[in-house]
């Protein structure tokens, strides 16, 4: 048997993070091949380490059998290896062809050759079962088109061993399945595939190979034929999946927050929220989860006025806000922890008081008489870092002199401290390390124990299976599917997030 | 290796931020950048085939060489620290107001017709002489505001295409429709009742002054110790963040324009109630832009922008002398001003690229 | 109707065209900048540059092209130093732009008056003009052909300029670079395409079309040089770069209608109105023409109707 890939003992490091410990990765030549695990298991890292974009601190690269040292992205396209992000690279006003060719346009008398690019994109495009039609302007292209264009760039460049990182994020189930049989075309061609992917299903429907990644290191290697999900699933986790961590309960509370068939466009004005209807009790905690990019930030926009619905209606603590602003919003009841800590969570030059002020500087006892009371605000700042633990030098220290745990802390700190009826908690844990995301959790079962009714939305299945005594599953702008946490199981929660129907994914599951 | 020269540098860095206290860092790196500027007009000088000591000499002595001079620099100050409030006004809610010089013109023409059409008492006079020329900067503001705030129509080109309009539409104003009797593009002089007082004998130095620095002093306690001037505040240094803490971005873009427009008139109306007692045609060129630059300068602190005002309107006043004793004109000093942002915004990045970010608010 | 009659004639046609290849050449010059993502407010200072170096150079060497090569040197060096410090050393582009602008003022009547001893403006007979380009010919096609000729050569240069920007940006190489480096750099980057480069290259052709732009107004009809002769059209470019977001035939239009409102302004001077009113019209037209097509380009908030969602949730039933 050949190989396509080798890696042996690729270690990478990010100051005090080891994102990869002594890797060894080996991918046969004409097998599909997927790279799984959790969130923050290391898979994209190596795969840039593999791609050239990061340069590892030790280990060695084999190719085709041959040592090669990855210093850049040209060095591993010139190897014949390609790469598609989970993130498009894509120009909106160029055509698809524009796009294939861009870097490396085909000319005749110095001007671009159009005709002759898209001929060779058509030809490229009806080899491999692809059906993209090269004039089209990107920017009128559906996602899954989208990735197709992505992935003739890469075959257009010559690519033999195709990355492809989380290609079924953004996917729909059919489009999904149409680029499964785009990649069996592919190793029927001798090519290879590696995909990272941390859904179960597919890794089983598609894979001929599997290895497994847990906290930068190999699980393990295995033929997929050889196992079975739930050996999978443990291989991934490291322990048995235990979701009973806490009790439940159904809340007997009064509804807080009221959602009723809300609809809303994104910036382009298209249909990013499809009649979404649910509500929010006190003393609960309901968990959004869904694939980054199902229209959990528009929801959170939404119900923060942010973003105007283009229908429906909003009751908040029993006002009607669906057209009101976010001050308006923040008076009648509501507390905003954003999933976009550094761009809207803080004022990243300025100090962690005025941090704090931010909301309530036109309210006693903040404020007396359109003044700022300083001496109190400083007073409270104090008592808050106390209280969240948040690891600064005072209520003096800069916001952005601080690591994102404590940045998250200032944001919680100011919000939670608000006494609010209801709190929106978008991704509390992104990017914050572990002991910080505890003394997070911590705070947001306090709030819930304290009768605040709490929607949290993270991408952190585990977040959720924790946290949440509902959980509502967002697929394609709409609500897939509510389930118990106590009675569900991931394969549920993934077969929703993935677009199946909830009937389907219990059968299935 | 390199870790260690690395290290080094750290610690030197590090021992030199132990040394000096945050704030001498710009302040050094504005006397640097007023330094190297000066050392840029000293070349053109040179070229122009004069000598950069005598010139500058002539400058410093038309500045501050006698009482009266000094006196003649605060009033060239005057109308740039005006201007420099109405700048910072919109610098500090993330704004460029280009168009304070537009609005000085309005404002001064407004404030003049009231001084010259209308006989009230004293005081009276006075107020709503001054009323009026801060309505007509503020309506002056009002289409590029309000197309700002509900379309997000760019306010730099809206606000300095106004300039243009505002300066003819004055000189339209005084020559076809005011023009006093055998004046010479001027309008009637403004009643006694309507002036502001003058500071001293022997110079058109009067009250406007103070106005400018209470201004300048209460725009910065504002900011610092009212709610309002928290908002405003949080929305320049990170307006999604003011938005998603509840500050109502639009009506704040409007309001913010709209009193930036008002002050930049009232810097009009003091110049023309207290320095020339008249409307003329080209009253007081660049005294908007200077304030522009002023505030820019201080990185839109408003006690900082006072000292840089100060500091042009000693420029302009020693250019003066500068322009009647060497064959230099007056207009060299706009030379050095524009060195000096230029220099200024070069060196941000100086600060940048050794990883330590500035606590500017806005990329220079 | 006669006054009508008068003001829009053949005349006036031929007015139009020699005001519009000023504003049209330097707005040219900012569809490079403006589509390599920068917001180019130094125009105005670039052209300004442009003509006063270039009566300056006509003087020195006697020769209309030796003019225009100095000057457009000089507005080249004004557009390097502007993407030096925007590009290489990221400042803001509003700051520099407005201190370029400031420079380009001072330093023209600082140097007016250092080398030719007087204030506001230069006239000399020394200044060699450019020549008026007369298509043989032409007479046979009538009033309509002469309307066509007679021109400075900037003037045809300007119009033949439409289309060469637009096949430079639309159909090599370096314009769709250029473009990719506006809309999105990330992809231009993970191509290996130069951004930094681009942007640069950009500011520089920018540079050269703003000196022609402000030669053409020194060395064209009239051959003199007064300060701040450029008079915000390069503002109004900037105006017509923002609406037109740099496309070359928009661009083509815009500057039509303020070559228009410029020429049918002066027009209307010799029929007895203010001269300070009637110089307001090109402002307030760029003006007008600003808010209403950003009034125009709003984002529509879209109401969804109650058979849409009922037939939204039908289409969720079946794809489920």
């Amino acid at each position: 048997m050949t190989y396509a890939i080798e890696m042996q003992g690729v270690t990478k490091r990010f100051g005090p993070l080891t994102a990869n410990s002594n890797v060894a990765f080996s991918v046969g030549t004409g097998e599909i091949h997927a790279l799984v695990g959790e969130n923050g298991a290391g898979k994209t890292t190596l795969m840039n380490v593999l791609f050239g974009l990061h340069q590892p601190d030790e280990g060695t690269i084999r190719i085709n059998g041959e040592t090669v040292v990855m210093d850049s992205p040209r060095t591993a396209i010139a190897r014949g290896l390609g790469m598609v992000h989970q993130h498009f690279k894509l120009v909106p006003s160029l055509t698809v062809a524009e796009n294939i060719f861009l870097g490396m346009e085909i000319t005749r008398n110095g001007l671009i050759d159009h005709k002759a690019q898209s001929a060779k994109v058509r030809e490229l495009s009806e080899a491999f079962g692809l059906h993209v039609d090269p004039d089209r302007r990107v920017s009128e292209l559906s996602v899954g088109i989208e990735q197709r264009v992505e992935i003739l760039k890469v075959l257009a460049r010559g690519a033999s061993i195709v990355i492809l990182d989380e290609p079924t994020a953004v996917l729909t189930p059919q489009e999904s399945r149409d680029l499964f049989r785009i990649l069996r075309g592919f190793t029927q061609k001798g090519m290879t595939v590696v995909f990272i992917s941390h859904h179960l299903s597919e890794v089983m429907e598609v894979s001929d190979m599997v290895t497994v990644l847990r906290d930068g290191k190999v699980v393990g290697t295995k033929a997929t034929k050889a196992l079975s999900e739930d050996e999978l699933v443990r291989m991934m986790v490291g322990r048995d999946v235990n979701f009973a961590r806490r009790a439940r309960r159904r809340s007997e509370g009064s509804p807080v927050l009221t959602l009723r068939e809300i609809c809303a466009r994104d910036d382009r004005g298209l249909p990013t929220l499809r009649d979404i209807s649910f509500e929010v009790r006190s003393g609960e905690i309901v968990g959004i989860v869904g694939v980054d990019g199902n229209g959990q930030t528009e929801l959170a926009e939404v119900i923060s006025g942010l973003r105007r619905p283009s229908f429906g209606e909003i009751v908040l603590a029993g006002q009607s806000v669906q057209a009101a602003d976010p001050l308006t919003i923040r008076e009648a009841g509501l507390a905003h922890v954003p999933g976009d800590r550094l761009r809207r969570g803080v004022d990243a030059s300025a100090s962690i008081a005025s941090n704090i002020l931010m909301g309530r500087q036109h309210k006693a006892p903040f404020a007396a008489r359109g003044l700022i009371r300083w001496p109190y605000v400083r007073e409270q700042a104090g008592k808050l870092i106390r209280q969240f633990d948040i690891r600064a030098s005072g209520h003096k220290a800069v916001v952005k002199t601080l690591s994102g745990g404590n940045m998250q802390k200032v944001v919680l700190a100011r919000e939670f401290s608000q006494q609010t009826p209801f709190l929106l908690v978008d991704q509390p844990t992104r990017g914050v390390d572990i002991g910080a995301m505890e003394g997070i959790h911590d705070e947001i079962m306090r709030q819930r124990a304290s009768g605040a009714a709490i929607l949290l939305i993270s991408v952190q299945l585990d977040e959720i299976l924790t946290l949440a005594d509902r959980i509502l599953v967002m697929f394609a702008g709409r609500i897939a599917g509510e389930l118990d946490p106590e009675k569900t199981t991931e394969d549920e929660i993934g077969f929703l997030m993935a677009g199946r129907a909830a009937a389907e994914a219990k059968a299935a599951s | 290796m390199t870790t260690s020269a690395d290290e080094t540098r750290a610690k030197t860095r590090g021992l030199a931020a132990a040394r000096l206290p945050a704030w001498t860092e710009g302040l050094l790196g504005q006397l640097l950048a007023i330094g190297l500027s000066l050392a840029g007009g000293a070349v053109i000088i040179l070229l122009i085939g004069e000598n950069p000591l005598h010139v500058f000499g002539t400058l410093l002595r038309g500045a501050f060489g006698s009482s009266e001079r000094i006196a003649g620099s605060l009033l060239q100050a005057t109308p740039i620290i005006i201007c420099g409030v109405a700048a910072c006004i919109a610098l500090r809610g993330g704004l460029f107001n280009i168009g304070v010089e537009g609005q000085l013109y309005v404002g001064g023409f407004a404030a003049a017709w009231v001084g010259f059409s209308f006989s009230l008492p004293p005081v009276i006079h006075l107020l709503v002489a001054m009323a009026a020329a801060v309505v007509a900067g503020g309506l002056w503001v009002l289409i590029p505001a309000f197309f700002r705030a509900r379309y997000g129509t760019n306010e730099v080109v809206s606000t300095i295409l106004g300039n243009y309009v505002a300066v003819l539409f004055t000189s339209y104003l005084t020559i076809s429709v005011f023009k006093r009797p055998g004046g010479w593009s001027e309008t009637d002089p403004i009643a006694i009742t309507a002036r502001l007082p003058q500071l001293v004998e022997y110079s058109r130095l009067n009250a406007g002054l103070f106005i400018g620095i209470v201004l300048a002093v209460g725009l910065q306690l504002f900011l610092k110790h009212t709610g309002a001037g928290y908002s405003m505040s949080a929305m320049g240094s990170n307006l999604k963040f003011a938005e998603y803490g509840g500050v109502r971005i639009r009506r704040n873009i409007f309001l913010i324009l709209m009193v930036s427009g008002a002050v930049g008139g009232l810097a009009g109306g003091v110049e023309t109630l207290g320095v020339h007692h008249r409307f003329m045609e080209g009253f007081a060129p660049g005294f908007g832009f200077d304030g522009v630059i002023a505030a820019l300068l201080a990185n839109g602190s408003p006690i900082g922008m006072i000292g840089t005002a100060l500091f042009f309107g000693a420029l302009r006043a020693g250019s003066l002398l500068m322009e009647v004793e060497t064959n230099a004109s007056r207009e060299i000093i706009t030379v050095i001003q524009a060195f000096i942002i230029l220099c200024v915004s070069a060196q941000i990045l100086v600060r940048r690229r050794t990883g330590q970010r500035g606590e500017r608010r806005w990329r220079f | 109707m006669e006054v009508l009659e008068k003001i829009f004639n053949l005349a006036l046609i031929a007015a139009t065209l020699r005001t519009t290849a000023p504003i049209l050449l330097v707005s040219l010059g900012g569809s490079f900048t403006t589509k390599a993502g920068i917001f180019n407010i130094g125009l105005e200072g670039q052209m300004l540059v442009g003509a006063f170096f270039a009566v300056l150079g006509s003087i020195w060497t006697g020769s209309a092209l030796g003019g225009l090569a100095i000057g457009v040197s000089a507005s080249v060096v004004m557009a390097a130093v502007f993407s030096l410090l925007v590009v290489t050393l990221r400042a803001n582009e509003v700051v520099v732009g407005l201190a370029l602008n400031i420079l380009a003022g001072g330093l023209t009547i600082s140097l007016t008056k250092a080398i030719f001893g007087t204030r506001g403006s230069i006239v000399s007979g020394d200044i060699v003009g450019l020549p008026p380009i007369d298509i043989p010919m032409i007479d046979y096609l009538g009033r309509i052909g002469r309307v066509l000729s007679g021109y400075t050569p900037l003037v045809y240069f300007a119009f033949i300029m439409v289309f060469v920007v637009w096949l430079i940006l639309y159909r090599t190489k370096l314009g769709l670079y250029i473009r990719v480096t506006g809309e999105k750099p990330e992809a231009a980057e993970a191509l290996g395409i130069p951004t930094a480069r681009m942007q640069h290259i950009a500011s520089l052709i920018c540079g050269v079309l703003a000196g022609l732009a402000g030669a053409h107004l020194s060395l064209g009809y009239i051959t003199m040089f007064a300060e701040n002769m450029s008079s915000g059209r390069g503002f109004m470019a900037v105006a017509v770069l923002i609406f037109s977001n740099g496309d070359p035939l928009k661009v083509l239009l815009g500057c039509l209608l303020f070559g228009f409102s410029d020429a049918a302004s002066l027009r209307l001077q010799t029929f007895g109105f203010s001269s300070y009113l009637v110089l307001m019209v090109p402002y307030l037209v760029t003006l007008f023409v600003l808010f209403a097509l950003t009034y125009r380009q709003r984002p529509r908030v879209i109401r969804e109707t109650l058979e849409s969602l009922s037939l939204m949730r039908r289409a969720g039933q079946n794809g489920a």
